[in-house]
């Protein structure tokens, strides 16, 4: 056990460093620098000041210098300087990936909530109205782009009913104790939560379906069903926790592709996350940035996938047993 | 002469005379008092600054954030007048070769420390001429602080009074505090992302991706002002989530078109929100054509001149920006009621004179084209996309073969200021009242530099346009220098290496109790010390 989390996490470190060379060389193969960008932006025309900025931020230097030295620096555990935010990488990622990382975790549990219950009660009552209108609803959701169903929810549930904040991550200038400010939060997650959480919730709902249909059939729930046990604990106790693992593996491979979910989701309800910074990074060809968060991102998955192949040993003895 | 244009007269008496009285001096009595307290909660139609103050110049983003905090010397009020804010009065020698500057008193930076001499001597030195105004302040020698409020610039040749004003009204003119800057490097002070100023707001606190809170200033150098308690300067990336928050009661003002076009009938249609197209006249944005002289089609000036009778630009107006432009009569933006004028070459929309124009160039058609352009539309608007699409029929129904493509940001900047890799292409320029260097600089052969945006990309050089600006740049004499800039535009509209679409007129929406607002010439970049609450 302990040499399969060992290994996990040995393998992060080349992949983390596959990361910062395969995104260097994407974005420096983007047309466009940070140089062009923020000099436009800055309005700079002064041929001398033009030349200062070039070698403020460093790119007056060869592409493999840069990226030489940027990987020095993140084994020094330090992941630039980003000129573009005047301040260092990590405490701007710092500040911004909190409120990313609550999002997440919010649409993955409502997502998972919501996705197994669904499935459940589509694989009791198969082929019958719920489970129709249940596949009918995860179509939807799953079709539906996720900043449409963000705008209509807000349009809805903020503009006409008044019940939410239409964005941001708290109300402004409130000085509350901790349980206010987390009420808050909790307050102005809602929304976006759910929007993003209903997209992954379709998937989960579809997949949880068709997973408790093929173990109703095993012989064990046969078995269980024979020895007299009430249906609703032969579904939760034998066909549930069997059917949970393709679950599992969606969650662990989605928590990467739910960052880039979250871009969208962040822009539509103003969530000061990390995925409008990516955003913005990646069209301003702030690569110091769109690394930096990479880098974090990739960590974040490689430990999510690690945490994911425990969760597999624990859930089904036959891994652990090869 | 008047400096008012017919426009903004009808519409800015009753304004001026509220927004007049507010500054440095009492003047006429209020028709309404204004309320204090409250807190206001603005936005703009762009995206959250990179930092809240950026030195070099700033985009608009990081300006509408500063001019909160940092203040200028003076500002351009919608009357095209200027009026005093940290100097009380900017005075010429004879000889328009040295300027004598007067400061206001008892004014404090936000940390306590006083404001004085030293920091204008300070900023024009260190900040202004090196890294914010470029080479607009060329010409400036040395400065010099006389006593604790008295300055004098001094410049190697005669500086007319519009100009420099206009430059230390302008983006480039703030004053930042010289006892926190001194000795480090402005640009990559951390201290740019907590900005210090004089002006009537304070930084509380900045939430990246979300908004920044600014406090009232209780030792504003002007004891009544500001009249709010709290300004909330938030950030969408979506526009629709903008109208979103107007209606439901989050968002008080939103300057330069905070949401879709089509929207703004239906949001001001109830007379809970008011929207505004004044207070942009000193930032006045051109949507605009340009031409790649590098291109042997396109050194003919008859091509230009005929293409620009191929386009249709009421329908641009009309259709792709919902009204909210107007077909551009010259290279001066329509607003700029100084240097503005009808009196030059018009290419009205006529497709036959247009052909006749090619056939005679020497490009008739031939197997069913005339020639192939490629037509780069810079992404960064939604309008430009549209205006792409549109100019490619226009210019295909001349038998012209288009391959259009709509790049994004930063590919644009790099395809059309720094590679020069198109033959036409849509772009915006932005020029303020003065038109020196911002307007001129498309024109001349100074503003060709590779890699410096929103300047002369399309190579265009001509002696005699260099000599009509260069004249400008020293001509002291105001009634002068408006017969060069007209010449200036006459030249410019014959020759057309550039042709100005059409003149935008970007959209305040705000909330029908939100008073006194848009009342200076650049209301993007105001300290909103004077708007209030009638709540």
């Amino acid at each position: 056990m302990r040499r399969i989390i060992l290994r996990r996490l040995a393998q992060i470190i080349p992949l983390v460093f596959a990361v910062i060379v395969m995104n260097f060389v994407l974005i420096q193969l983007a047309p466009g620098s940070l140089f062009d960008v923020m000099t436009s932006e800055q309005q700079v025309t002064d041929p001398a000041m033009l030349n200062q900025l070039r070698k403020t931020y460093g790119v007056d230097q060869p592409t493999s210098v840069q990226l030489a030295k940027y990987i020095w620096s993140v084994v020094r555990l330090d992941l630039g300087y980003s000129y573009r935010q005047n301040a260092p990488v990590l405490d701007v990622i710092v500040e911004q990936l909190p409120a990313t990382v609550i999002l997440m975790l919010a649409a993955t549990v409502i997502a998972l909530l919501v996705g197994i219950t669904a499935g459940v009660l589509a694989s009791v009552k198969v082929n019958t109205i719920w489970d129709n209108l249940i596949s009918l609803g995860a179509v939807f959701f799953f079709a539906a782009p996720s900043f449409w169903l963000g705008i209509m929810m807000t349009v809805l549930f903020a503009v006409k009913l008044g019940w939410f904040p239409v964005g941001g991550m708290r109300t402004i200038g409130s000085d509350q104790s901790a349980l206010g400010d987390a009420l808050d939060v909790m307050h102005h997650l809602v929304l976006p939560a759910t929007a993003l959480g209903l997209f992954y919730a379709a998937t989960y709902a579809r997949v949880m379906r068709a997973s408790m249909l093929e173990v109703f059939r095993l012989d064990f729930v046969r078995t269980a069903r024979a020895k007299g046990l009430s249906p609703g604990r032969v579904v939760v106790a034998h066909v549930m926790r069997n059917a949970l693992l393709p679950i599992i593996t969606l969650v662990g491979l989605q928590l990467g592709t739910m960052l880039g979910g979250s871009v969208v989701i962040e822009a539509v309800s103003s969530w000061p996350g990390i995925g409008s910074l990516l955003f913005d990074s990646v069209m301003s060809r702030n690569f110091p940035m769109v690394l930096g968060v990479l880098v974090l991102g990739s960590l974040l998955v490689a430990v999510c996938n690690a945490t994911v192949d425990i969760l597999y040993l624990r859930l089904d003895p036959r891994i652990r047993a090869r | 002469m008047s400096r008012f244009s017919r426009r903004d007269f009808l519409a800015t008496t009753a304004g001026a005379a509220l927004a007049s009285r507010f500054v440095g001096s009492a003047a006429a009595a209020p028709t309404v008092t204004p309320k204090r307290g409250g807190t206001l909660i603005g936005t703009w139609g762009g995206f959250e600054p990179q930092s809240l103050f950026v030195p070099a110049g700033g985009g608009s983003s990081p300006y509408f954030t500063s001019t909160k905090v940092h203040e200028r010397l003076i500002r351009l009020a919608v009357d095209l007048k200027f009026e005093p804010v940290l100097a009380l009065e900017i005075k010429p020698a004879a000889d328009f070769r040295s300027y004598t500057i007067k400061l206001r008193d008892n004014v404090t930076w936000h940390d306590g420390k006083p404001f004085t001499a030293d920091d204008v001597v300070f900023n024009a030195m260190e900040y202004w001429k090196p890294i914010s105004g470029g080479v607009s302040l060329d010409a400036l020698e040395s400065v010099e602080a006389v006593d604790r409020l008295t300055v004098v610039l001094k410049f190697k040749a005669p500086v007319p009074e519009f100009f420099l004003k206009s430059v230390l009204a302008s983006k480039s003119g703030l004053v930042i505090p010289k006892h926190i800057y001194a000795g480090s490097n402005i640009i990559t002070n951390p201290i740019n992302n907590t900005p210090v100023g004089t002006g009537p707001y304070k930084v509380k606190e900045w939430v990246r991706g979300s908004h920044v809170e600014l406090l009232r200033n209780d030792k504003y150098w002007n004891p009544g002002l500001p009249y709010i308690d709290r300004l909330v300067i938030r950030w969408w990336r979506d526009p629709a989530s903008r109208s979103a928050a107007f209606e439901a009661g989050q968002l008080d003002i939103g300057v330069f078109n905070p949401i879709p076009m089509p929207e703004i009938a239906r949001l001001s249609a109830g007379g809970k929100f008011i929207a505004e197209s004044k207070g942009y006249s000193n930032s006045a944005w051109i949507a605009t054509v340009e031409f790649n002289q590098r291109r042997e089609i396109f050194k003919k000036r008859e091509v230009r001149q005929a293409l620009m009778h191929a386009i249709d630009r009421q329908f641009i107006a009309d259709t792709i920006f919902f009204g909210r432009a107007s077909p551009s009569i010259g290279a001066i933006h329509n607003s700029n009621s100084i240097f503005f004028t009808k009196d030059v070459q018009n290419y009205p929309f006529d497709v036959k004179k247009a052909a006749a124009l090619l056939d005679a160039a020497g490009y008739p058609v031939k197997s069913g084209s005339r020639f192939k352009l490629s037509l780069v539309s810079a992404g960064w608007f939604e309008e430009n996309v549209k205006m792409g699409q549109y100019l490619k029929q226009a210019f295909e129904d001349l038998d012209i073969t288009v391959d259009l493509s709509v790049p994004d940001r930063a590919t644009s900047l790099k395809r059309i200021y720094t590679d020069y890799d198109y033959d036409v292409a849509i772009s915006n320029n932005s020029g303020g009242i003065e038109l020196i260097p911002g307007t001129t600089q498309y024109y001349t052969t100074d503003g060709i530099v590779k890699g410096a945006a929103f300047r002369n990309a399309t190579g265009y050089s001509n002696p005699k346009m260099d000599e009509i600006v260069a004249r400008m740049t020293v001509e002291t004499d105001e009634p002068k220098r408006i017969e060069l800039a007209k010449d200036f535009d006459r030249l410019a509209t014959i020759e057309a290496p550039i042709l100005p679409m059409v003149d935008l007129e970007p959209v305040t929406i705000v909330r029908s109790d939100v008073r006194n607002h848009s009342t200076t010439a650049d209301f993007l970049g105001e300290s909103w010390a004077e708007v209030w609450l009638d709540r």
